[in-house]
């Protein structure tokens, strides 16, 4: 059953990841994203977190996938060729070797988080509380998450910096 | 016997639970309709829906009927799917919340460990569907519409957030459930800490306000300059959706608000049964909800400009400050945290 279970959220994880990449429209894409976000919280429910679940729904279905949509709202796709709305790869330059770089310093990163980890784990590492992850986050590992926070801060920052072409 | 073995069920009973809430819950919010088309009409001096039945109770049947035997008309240079999945998942969207709204002790669909942040997920999940709409009209009012409804959404949705943390603070739970029974031993959030619980409950409620699209906050829908924004390509009964959501969430946003600050089921005279205390919830659930309509025609739409400054230059930092207040409260009540 619980196989079943995660063959399915797997498979619509998948799938619409794979559709948010292929699809030419880049609305869809994004929907499509947001489609394979909402299977990740499912996998997440299946995992019994349920915080990370509805944290997966409220910030990255609600907040970052509606970012994207302002983000593909609010810039110019005339030059992309073809009509509004609509990708294509031709205007732009072709740089495959970046992606499959990035994809692979991805997996090389999550492969060895993986092979590091000692499975099976024990039960009581398995608690995924909202309680304990406030303690682990707020507590053990405040100096990473604030150095997280600074970081997203940066990369706010950078992205406002490179979007505006001229100061005020 | 029987009613024990349903409520005892594994699956039986949130399957009885969900078909007994929602059905209660629609059919109210069919005659809210009705009930808020005569308010309006005794508050500008007319008579409202007369015709049909007894002073008009049987209009909403008569609306629902007309609504279905229209015809759905899908506009030519509109994205098909998506036009027509976008009406279903705003609904769904707003009655899934309903899941975790404790209505008394024992009459709940679910008890979630993470309650309130589901039905806050839910609230920013829903601007998605509402966006599609705009979007797949291939129509600028629409998409206007839509836009407008994101921008509004995912801002008011901060202070919605921070504010219903006051709550949560102050009990230590995100459980619906858990937040009422700590009212009910230590007194109603909108009462105490003196001050702090009752702005937080004017900031939820007007936030509230704003996610469900109701006036003032109605910018998105603005019939004055967007003829209805979203659902201007709609037609027949994917155009009574819509409203038919923004009722239901108007009438959860009162049940969330009475819940998290004005004690849920907790009250005096009705214990001990197994309907304790529904009594309670319903009426301040009723009482937030009529208060709203009232509101609705009493007050002018905000600009759209208004609203935004209105969120980001006052209800933000105001919210953030009753989070700051709230934890301060507890660290010092409460010796060590």
């Amino acid at each position: 059953m619980a196989q079943l279970a995660f063959g399915l959220v797997a498979a619509a994880m998948l799938g619409s990841g794979l559709l948010a990449v292929r699809s030419r429209n880049l609305v869809h894409a994004v929907l499509w994203l947001a489609v394979s976000l909402i299977a990740t919280a499912a996998a997440y429910v299946l995992l019994s977190a349920p915080f990370l679940a509805a944290m997966q729904i409220l910030l990255y279905t609600g907040g970052v996938v509606t970012l994207m949509l302002f983000g593909v709202m609010l810039t110019d796709h005339r030059h992309d060729g073809g009509a509004p709305g609509r990708l294509s790869n031709d205007s732009a330059p072709q740089r495959p070797w970046l992606g499959a770089f990035f994809a692979a310093a991805l997996f090389g990163v999550v492969a060895a988080a993986l092979y590091q980890t000692p499975l099976p784990v024990p039960a009581a590492a398995l608690d995924a509380s909202t309680a304990r992850l406030g303690e682990l986050v707020l507590g053990d590992h405040l100096v990473a998450f604030e150095a997280i926070s600074v970081l997203l801060l940066a990369a706010l920052l950078g992205a406002v910096a490179l979007a505006r072409k001229t100061d005020p | 016997m029987g009613m024990d073995f349903v409520m005892n069920h594994v699956w039986l009973r949130p399957l009885f639970m969900s078909v007994l809430v929602v059905t209660a819950v629609m059919t109210t919010c069919a005659w809210s309709i009705w009930f808020e088309r005569k308010l309006s009409a005794r508050m500008q001096n007319r008579l409202g829906p007369t015709i049909v039945g007894p002073a008009g109770l049987l209009q909403p049947l008569a609306d629902a009927l007309k609504m279905l035997r229209k015809e759905i008309l899908i506009p030519r240079d509109a994205d098909p799917w998506l036009f027509r999945l976008a009406p279903p998942l705003v609904l769904f969207c707003t009655v899934a919340a309903l899941a975790v709204v404790p209505w008394s002790e024992t009459i709940y669909i679910a008890d979630l460990d993470v309650g309130i942040l589901w039905v806050l997920a839910l609230a920013g999940l829903m601007l998605l569907p509402i966006w599609i709409a705009g979007w797949a009209s291939n129509n600028k009012y629409a998409l206007f519409g839509g836009m407008r409804a994101v921008a509004q959404g995912i801002s008011y949705e901060i202070p919605l957030l921070l504010s219903a943390m006051v709550p949560v603070i102050l009990a230590g739970s995100l459980n619906l459930k858990d937040i009422v029974r700590f009212q009910h031993d230590h007194g109603w959030f909108v009462l105490w800490p003196p001050g702090i619980g009752l702005v937080a409950f004017v900031v939820f409620f007007v936030t509230s306000l704003a996610e469900a699209n109701r006036i003032p906050f109605d910018v998105p829908e603005a019939e004055s300059e967007l003829i209805a924004g979203i659902s201007v390509e709609y037609t027949a009964m994917n155009l009574g959706l819509f409203p038919m959501a923004e009722y239901v969430h108007t009438l959860i946003s009162s049940a969330v608000a009475a819940t998290l600050f004005l004690g849920g089921w907790d009250g005096p005279f009705f214990d001990a049964t197994w309907y304790d205390g529904v009594v309670w919830m319903v009426l301040k659930t009723g009482v937030l909800f009529v208060f709203i309509y009232v509101l609705r025609w009493s007050l002018v739409r905000f600009r759209s400009d208004q609203l935004m400054y209105a969120c980001w230059v006052w209800l933000l930092p105001l919210a953030l400050g009753l989070v700051g207040a709230a934890a301060v409260w507890v660290k010092l009540t409460q010796g060590q945290g």
